[in-house]
This record gives structure tokens, sequence and C-alpha cells, in this order.
């Protein structure tokens, strides 16, 4: 503290110490005083003793001090533990759960009726149903039903179909989006793939629009994955579109909405034609993307045939796109074209240069 | 001592000038309503005023009750505190 001080000061010490405890003595003083002019105030205004009534009620009202239980009397967590018995389904709910699943049973609350329509149509759309289908309303309840588990993770993916955040989400989420709404006919297989032998052509064809598609070795499943699934390389998509629709293999959809793989398949021949094609010190910017693009649109075109007119052009040109962004050095330029901002622009530019390419 | 009385004075007037006085009687109040001295002490008042009965009772009778009650019912923690304060401000300010 101060006793430097203290011991610096030797003879005024008492002297200060004499005046540090007037000065105090006078503050708590001030402190009585208020005090007091407010309770004589209360007293002669006549709300002094308002907080007080008779004896029976105080004893009442008195505040609790026992262990276990609140100052009200009341026991913290009495009914955590309780069960109650739902008058519509007749199960017992724990009473924490009970409002939610009240809400479900019912049919009534926010979520019921958006969780109704997408079981309903997710049945409607099933050929291979499952074999166990529970009651509705156990369906509905994640945390009761160990069936609805199972399906939990499915349900997750599928429950963006019916909200509509749906078409914002479809930017960010393709690939999760795309194998639900594909993997909602084939319920069952949402963790492990696809079998192709039991599709027939327009199935594998739709699927392999939305979906990775590479069959595995070992189960000869097809992947539900996304377009950009990191387990499988564009080569791979390629071959196994090859493989399923013959020669004429529609064009790989690299990306409907979204900018293709960051990794660049082809590396040699990738960076030959950058070489012949880019300079290095073109910047990241949109010109630089368009030229890059303008310059291999037409040797990306013959393999992307089926594919409709603004696909083919996004498609071609955010394809030239990666390869322009591999050669600029970097995997940042690469970030930074591949922003969703960009691309719009780049369909716009595309469509021109294509026009000029076929004329 | 004139010169003492002199002194004190001016320590007052600094004290005032400088808003420590209203800092060191705010910080009191309201560590005294924290530690239940001021409950304590109304709880003390009803007693009195019981006693004296509500019409009769003056600001007087209140004071003269109170006051010492008041001062020992102050607890040390608070006091040392508050006098801690006041050798900060009186080594800082005052020239002794």
């Amino acid at each position: 503290m101060k006793m430097e001080e203290m011991r610096l000061s030797g003879p005024d010490n008492t002297k200060l110490e004499a005046l540090m405890q007037d000065i105090y003595s006078e503050l708590v003083e001030d402190a009585c005083l208020g005090l007091c002019f407010e309770v004589h105030r209360a007293v002669k205004q006549g709300y002094f003793f308002l907080d007080e009534t008779d004896q029976e009620s105080m004893k009442e009202f008195e505040i609790v001090d026992q262990p276990g239980v609140d100052i009200f009397g009341q026991v913290f967590n009495q009914w955590k533990n309780k069960e109650c018995e739902c008058p519509n389904c007749r199960r017992l709910i724990a009473a924490s759960r009970f409002a939610p699943h009240l809400e479900k049973c019912l049919g009534m609350g926010r979520n019921s009726s958006r969780i109704a329509s997408r079981r309903l149509a997710s049945n409607n759309n099933m050929s291979k149903s499952e074999s166990d289908q529970e009651d509705n309303d156990d369906v509905n309840d994640n945390d009761w039903s160990y069936g609805a588990e199972k399906k939990a993770k499915k349900r997750k993916s599928d429950k963006n179909q019916n909200s509509p955040r749906r078409s914002k989400s479809l930017k960010h989420k393709n690939g999760e989006l795309g194998s639900s709404i594909a993997s909602e006919s084939y319920k069952y297989n949402y963790n492990t793939g696809i079998s192709y032998e039991s599709l027939g052509p327009d199935e594998v064809r739709s699927l392999l629009t939305t979906q990775c598609g590479v069959i595995s070795e070992h189960t000869k499943k097809m992947c539900t994955r996304s377009q950009r699934c990191p387990q499988h390389t564009d080569e791979q998509r390629r071959t196994v579109r090859v493989f399923l629709l013959g020669p004429s293999a529609p064009a790989l959809p690299d990306a409907e909405l979204e900018s293709s793989s960051f990794d660049i398949p082809d590396g040699p021949s990738l960076m030959s034609r950058l070489q012949w094609e880019d300079s290095s010190d073109i910047s990241p910017a949109d010109s630089a993307s368009s030229k890059a693009s303008a310059n291999h649109s037409d040797s990306r075109r013959p393999k992307k045939k089926k594919r409709p007119a603004l696909g083919l052009s996004s498609a071609g040109g955010s394809g030239g796109l990666a390869e322009g962004g591999g050669g600029m050095g970097g995997s940042q330029s690469n970030l930074s074209l591949m922003t969703k901002k960009k691309k719009p622009k780049i369909s716009a530019a595309f469509i021109s240069s294509i026009y000029d390419d076929m004329n | 001592m004139s010169k003492d009385y002199q002194l004190r004075a001016a320590i007052n007037q600094k004290l005032i000038e400088m808003g420590e006085r209203e800092r060191l009687k705010e910080l009191l109040r309201a560590k005294l309503v924290e530690c239940g001295w001021k409950d304590q002490l109304k709880a003390h008042c009803k007693d009195v005023i019981r006693e004296k009965g509500l019409d009769h009772v003056t600001v007087e009778d209140l004071v003269t009750d109170v006051t010492p009650k008041g001062r020992a019912l102050v607890p040390d923690s608070v006091k040392k505190e508050l006098l801690q304060r006041i050798r900060a401000f009186l080594v800082q300010h005052a020239a002794l």
C-alpha cells in the first residue's frame, strides 16, 4: 500500500491518520443522515410500512432458505423426470419433450405441416420403399423412434426441399441438394451408393447430371456425392459417363451453377495449353478470365453436347476458368476467380465469345 | 490550532473541488447497500418508529438513535477501502 509514504512522513503520520479518520467519519455520517431523512419522509408520507401486511401473510411468503429448494420453496427440476401420456397417440413422453411432440402429433405448430408435406412427397416418389415404415407420428419424432434416427441424416438433407431457402442454398450446397433430390428416389442408399444395373437410361442420365456417379470398385455402386466430390476425379466421372451412356456421352456436367472442380484434372496438358495461350502477367481479373476461357471454349466444346445453352457456356467458361486460374500461379488466384460474383459476368462473356467462334 | 484548521479547510475544499468527495460518497453509499448495512439500519429504524409511535417521530429522534448504530455497523472491508482511497488522495494532493 502506501507504507513508504507513511514512513517518509514520520511526524505527519498521525496528522495524516487523524485527517483520514475525520474525513471518513464525515462521509459515514453523511450516509446515515441520508438514510434518516429518507426514512422520516417515508414515515410522514405514509409509505414506510407499506411492504408489511398482516402477520399471517408475512409468514406465508417468507424467504425460504432450505437446501435443495429455491427461495420460494419450489423444488428445482421437479418435472424433469416425469413422463406424460400424450392424449393423441397415447405414448409416454418426457415432460421436457412433451410440447414439441404435441405439436407434431396434433399437426399444429410451425414445422408440422412442412414435415408432413415433405413426407408425403418422399412417400410418393419412393419406388422401393423401406419395409419397416413406422407410424406417421413416429417418423417425425426424431428423438423417440430409433428408426427415425437411421433416416435422420437423409431427413436433414430433405429438410431443405420445401423451405423457401431452397433456391438460395442450391448455390452453396449444390452437391448436397443434388444428391438429396436424386437420392430421395433411392432412399436407402444415402450412405452407400446406387447400383447402376437397376436403373434405366433416363434415370442414369438424370443421376449423372447431379451426382458424381463414379462406380466404386468394391461395391459396384455409383457414388452419390456431388459433382465435386473429392474422392473421385473428373476423369473418373467422364469414364463412368462414357461407360454408362455410350461414347456419345453427355457433357460432363462440371457445374450447373457453380464453377468446376478446384483440382485441375490433367496437369501437364493443361500447363502446356496455358503457356501457349496466356502470358503469366495477366492479373486475376475478369478480363483475364474471359480471355483465357474464350481461347479454350472451342477446344472444350466438342466434349459438351448435351447441355442447355447457358449450361454449355458456363461449363465451358468455368472449365476454361479453372485452367486459366491454374496457370496464373497459385490456388489463391484460383479461389479469387472462382468467386460466385464473377459467374454471371463470365457466362455473358462466353456467350458472346462462342457466337464469335461459331461465326 | 488554526494552522491545523486551515489545513483541514484547504483539504476539504480540494476534495470538493476535484469532485473526489462526491465520488467517495457515492462509493460508500453503494458499498453500504451492497453489504446490507442499509437494510439492517432500516429495520432498526422500524423498531424505533414502532416504539415512538408513527405520528410522533422526528428527524432528531431518528438521527440520535440511528447514527451511532450506523457508524458501528459499517463492515471492516468497506471501512478499509474507504480509508485507502482517502489516504491516496491526501498523499497525492495534500502537501504534508
